[in-house]
């Protein structure tokens, strides 16, 4: 490694500005390789347009719907689009005018997974969509006043701190426009007076995490399952458009806990191609080390839970017990277990520990041992396959629909591995296979994760013994700033794509930062894979859905 | 056909519980990993990255290494650093001195922004982490011993004394 | 062997001589009364203490050893706390009911606990149609249940005791028949004859060697599922209801669901030492006189607590390794697998009767 890192300690930001005079590496005319270019589709041609590149394009995956508000211009959304079979992104953009009553129509009907996306928008911008059959906020109270994300709302003055407990309403409100352009209330029944609801949450063992649902039964089958979310809702989002872009990346580890690692991985890449920082090999390789560690410490929690969910505690402590293998490396080299804290705009917080590479070329082999007690005690078991095989089953279309990537979706066979699709780090280097089971039930998604395990140990063992010499943080301005423009990168992260939308307007604090979640779509998902199901299945199936709250409530 | 399946289903079922009795049975027997906090303080070393709190190291002679540019403060994202100075005469010309280093742990996030940023390596992370108390105001420290000075910086760099996390990368190399 | 009777026969005598007649049972019965409920709590604290040790063991874990050494005391403290804790009134719960509750599974518990036969003469219930008797009192836990899910006022217990009380009936019927085909061995319900015949002719569980061994094993299954624990425990499955039928119960009255969970695991485990095992009666193996004769030393009651806690240690094995069942699958054990397998061993019980193939080791 280079003298200059050798003696003195990790000081980038600081050595950089000792040494002004280096200009960044890309030249500013080169556009970033994650700039989006959107189109900007009138509001009443958008459902005619989405529809037309859903069906002709085949643009069948909706990634994201980002809410923004641009200030004169009015409030709106971007879209990400996906297409399955091609692998070619799409990116429309739709402005409502009206500050005081935006309205956009809804893209509900042609994707599931837009139905959540767009009370999402509705909650924090007040974009109303036409022909949402279910416009309620999802995050905040009913009873909030103003969206909080509009950049002229002041939540602290319109909001006190309520002590009274209310009710959730039993109805919600559908808009429709008629050819007039005369708005109309249509209201919809969430729950009648009959349904026998019962609120599963938000304290409850099996939704692991503050996580609300009420739930319809009749006798043990469900018959709807209504999400409330927002119970630990921190605005992430918000907080990061007042923060430098080193300060966001704090917050990224506290999304997903079990997915720290790519999702600051995530962040860093979007910051790193947006403002053109090259990263060494060195760092690319550890990144993609630690993104497995992390995708296998995600895995053997996500099996101990869903053990613990389905009664057998004593599998659940088995799982823990390696877990902590997996947590002590990266104790050792990040300094933390949960909040990890590793990666760093242009590179990595620490060197590799010297011990790394020794601790996890032994855990490879202690790993693959004791996966197999995982399928003597728990995974083979025939009470656990009765109780998961054909379970909460999800076709194809669904899970695309339904915008559920990762293991889940490709338990349902869906191929949507972005480490396979579009590679970063070195994915591209190394070999392995995306894991693909058409069932769709439960017990292939706990088989998917299973069989990724190995596949994880697979790549880290072709990656820890040829970690190349270089630096590990490259020097970077010390005040970062994005070139104007929005950018977008994403990871596979332990639960699925994990995307960071980022508008920049050359400041040093994101205009707009928006996270694709991994659990969102999968808490979505919900009513659709427990319909008629039995309570008991429930959690079977939020068991190896897998999602983690703090990820869905950013 | 039907029938063969029911068997078939009962003595195949009946064997995999028997493999699982036969798992939990040997791991009755291993040895359990268990960890018996508080008994063994003694051999429960952090590893040296790990973040306790942030504190200031200062040498012998009760010299750190604070020149007070508030780097760290407009850094953390928390805000959890106030830094305040005074001015002093030393030999004549007026110099920005560090007068209390204060640092609330209760909003840390050991997020490591302040650290990677300060130009002198004046402040670290250490591996305490019996943080508890029962007041929430005794998590407010202030970082610079009292009656502490600036080190003095000589005008040949030398080499400062590294971090543990840096004495490690070095080693690696 | 040691006969308890010689003593208490003596006891009642000395009484007479003192008291008259009504006062001397009186008296005597608030004796017995005393001595269970003694030995029933002394037993709760015993059995949950080892369930947590021996639950940690299964999980890589120590288990309690902060109070007292190894932990000793922890239960002891576990139980005062729950004797301060508040019992907490629900709004709009059936008071009558939700109080009632517990005091039936209690009772329940207690009642079936005063069957069991601890030593030779140390029988509390005993007389002709005692297996009958011990079914029948230990149904009664059931309505328990069911008072506790619908005089809660919540939604979680409802569910929780209408899945016990499909449970629980549905696993009498194993128990029954396998209790059927034993006695269809023995020929006999009382359980001091069953236990006798033990003593004389060798355990049960050899003497009907197949049919006997697949009824002790039904009989385990059924008898988990009748104490709802694990793998059947899901009228409390805490992953989906919290606590099921007693998660509106609070302090001691939570306490005695805990305490009846604990002591029916034990009654379980003791009637299938009692109508497998030998109960009280020691190990004897045919032709080796001294060795029966050295067994023989040691009093029943230690035969007996030791071949039951052999049996809870088995349950306890089986319950740390399990995941849940799902309701459905439960009854289509019970209904598809455990009942005709039963029925069919009462058949083969009865062949075995009548053809005189049962080993006999006098």
């Amino acid at each position: 490694m280079e003298e200059t890192i050798q003696n003195k300690p990790v000081k980038p930001q600081a050595e950089a500005a000792a040494a002004p005079a280096k200009p960044a590496v890309v030249p500013e005319a080169v556009p970033a390789e994650n700039l989006v270019v959107s189109t900007l589709v009138e509001p009443e041609k958008l459902h005619g347009e989405m529809l037309r590149l859903k069906n002709e394009e085949g643009m069948d995956f909706l990634e994201l719907i980002t809410g923004e508000d641009w200030g004169e211009e009015g409030l709106g959304c971007v879209y990400n689009l996906w297409s399955t079979t091609t692998g070619k992104r799409a990116y429309i953009k739709a402005v409502a005018k009206d500050r005081e009553n935006p309205f956009l129509p809804t893209v509900s009907d042609l994707w599931d997974i837009a139905n959540i996306y767009e009370r999402e928008v509705f909650d924090f911008y007040g974009i109303r969509f036409l022909g949402h059959p279910d416009m309620r906020r999802v995050f905040l109270r009913e009873d909030w006043v103003g969206y909080p994300m509009r950049k002229d709302d002041k939540p602290e003055e319109q909001n006190d701190l309520r002590m009274n407990n209310f009710v959730y309403a039993d109805k919600t409100t559908q808009y429709d426009c008629d050819a007039d352009g005369q708005v109309h209330e249509t209201e919809h029944i969430v729950f009648s007076p009959e349904d026998y609801v019962v609120n599963i949450g938000p304290q409850h063992p099996s939704t692991h995490g503050v996580l609300h649902f009420r739930v319809a039964l009749e006798g043990e089958r469900i018959k709807k399952i209504d999400p409330i979310l927002g119970y630990i809702h921190r605005g992430i989002e918000k907080l990061n458009e007042s923060y430098t872009y080193p300060q966001t990346l704090a917050l990224t580890d506290r999304m997903d806990y079990l997915g720290a690692m790519q999702s600051r991985h995530a962040l860093c890449m979007a910051i790193e191609k947006a403002a053109g920082i090259e990263v060494s090999e060195r760092v690319q390789y550890v990144r993609t080390i630690m993104d497995e560690l992390q995708r296998i410490d995600s895995h053997i929690l996500f099996f101990s839970c869903l053990c613990q969910d389905m009664g057998a505690t004593t599998a659940f402590l088995y799982g823990f017990r390696d877990r902590e293998r997996v947590l002590d490396i990266f104790e050792e080299t990040c300094g933390g277990r949960l909040i990890l804290n590793y990666n760093m705009i242009g590179g990595l917080a620490h060197d590799i520990h010297p011990d790394f590479q020794k601790h996890v070329k032994a855990f490879i082999p202690y790993m693959r041992k004791n996966i197999k007690e995982y399928y003597d005690i728990f995974i083979n078991n025939v009470i656990a396959r009765n109780r998961l095989i054909g379970v909460g089953v999800l076709s194809k279309e669904d899970v695309i629909s339904g915008g559920c990537t990762g293991p889940t979706g490709r338990a349902s066979g869906w191929s949507n591995d972005v480490r396979k699709h579009a590679p970063y780090a070195t994915y591209d280097k190394v070999e392995f296979s995306e894991v693909l089971r058409t069932e769709g039930d439960s017990y292939a998604r706990l088989l998917n994760r299973m069989d990724e395990i190995e596949q994880s140990l697979h790549i880290i063992e072709q990656l820890v013994d040829n970690i190349p010499e270089g630096t590990y943080q490259t020097k970077t301005k010390p005040i970062i700033k994005l070139p104007e423009g929005t950018y977008y990168s994403a990871v596979e992260g332990s639960r699925g794509e994990f995307g960071v939308f980022v508008e920049s307007k050359g400041d040093k604090s994101p205009y707009r930062m928006h996270y694709r979640s991994t659990g969102l779509p999968l808490v979505a998902i919900m009513d659709k894979a427990c319909r008629d199901e039995l309570i008991a299945d429930m959690m079977a199936i939020n068991g190896t859905l897998d999602y983690v709250v703090p990820d869905i409530d950013r | 056909m039907e029938n063969n399946n029911y068997i078939q289903g009962l003595f195949g079922g009946l064997k995999t519980l028997c493999v699982g009795l036969k798992t939990t049975m040997r791991e009755f027997f291993t040895k359990k990993i268990t960890e018996q906090y508080p008994e063994n303080r003694e051999t429960l070393v952090m590893f040296d990255r790990f973040r306790g709190s942030l504190v200031m190291p200062h040498n012998e002679e009760n010299e750190h290494k604070c020149i007070a540019c508030g780097l760290c403060m407009t850094n953390c994202p928390n805000g959890s650093i106030t830094v305040t100075s005074r001015t002093e005469e030393v030999d004549g010309k007026k110099k920005k001195v560090l007068d209390k280093y204060i640092y609330d742990q209760g909003i840390c996030m050991y997020c490591m922004v302040c650290v990677r940023v300060c130009p002198q390596n004046a402040i670290d992370f250490d591996q305490s982490f019996e943080n508890a108390v029962f007041d929430r105001s005794k998590l407010i420290k202030q970082l610079n011993q009292p009656g502490s000075k600036c080190q003095e910086r000589k005008p040949v760099a030398k080499p400062a004394a590294p971090k543990p996390a840096a004495i490690e990368t070095s080693n690696n190399q | 062997m040691f006969d308890l009777q010689n003593w208490t026969t003596a006891l009642h005598e000395w009484m007479l001589g003192i008291l008259p007649e009504w006062a001397a049972i009186l008296i005597e019965s608030v004796l017995v009364a005393l001595i269970i409920i003694t030995l029933y709590a002394v037993f709760a604290i015993v059995l949950i203490y080892l369930e947590r040790k021996i639950c940690a063991f299964f999980q890589c874990r120590l288990g309690p050893n902060r109070v007292g050494k190894w932990g000793l005391l922890q239960v002891f403290s576990d139980v005062f706390k729950m004797l301060q804790k508040e019992i907490i009134r629900m709004r709009k719960s059936d008071r009558f009911l939700h109080d009632l509750a517990p005091y039936l599974v209690v009772t329940a518990s207690m009642l079936t606990f005063a069957c069991l036969p601890w030593n030779k003469g140390g029988h509390i219930i005993d007389f002709n149609i005692g297996i009958f008797f011990m079914l029948a009192v230990s149904s009664i836990g059931v309505v328990g249940i069911l008072l506790a899910g619908l005089g809660s006022n919540s939604k979680y217990p409802m569910i929780g005791a209408m899945r016990a009380g499909a449970q629980l009936i549905s696993y009498e019927i194993s128990i029954g028949l396998t209790m059927l085909t034993m006695v269809a061995l023995t020929g006999t319900m009382q359980i001091s004859e069953i236990v006798q015949q033990q003593y004389d002719n060798g355990w049960n569980i050899i003497r009907g060697h197949i049919p006997a061994l697949i009824a002790f094993i039904v009989y385990l299954i059924a008898g988990n599922a009748e104490c709802n624990r694990g793998p059947f425990d899901l009228p409390e499955g805490e992953s989906e209801l919290t606590a099921g039928y007693h998660t509106e119960y609070s302090g001691m009255h939570f306490g005695y669901y805990y305490l009846a969970e604990y002591l029916n695991l034990f009654i379980a485990a003791g009637i299938a030492s009692t109508i497998f095992l030998g109960g009280w009666a020691p190990l004897h193996i045919a032709g080796l006189d001294g060795f029966n004769g050295v067994m023989d030393l040691i009093p029943g009651f230690v035969w007996f607590v030791g071949k039951t806690f052999f049996v809870v240690l088995l349950l306890m094995w089986e319950r740390w390794t399990f995941p849940r069942l799902r309701i459905d699958h439960i009854l289509s054990l019970e209904w598809k697998y455990l009942m005709p397998i039963s029925l069919f061993n009462l058949l083969l019980m009865a062949l075995v009767v009548v053809l005189g193939l049962g080993i006999n080791i006098n």
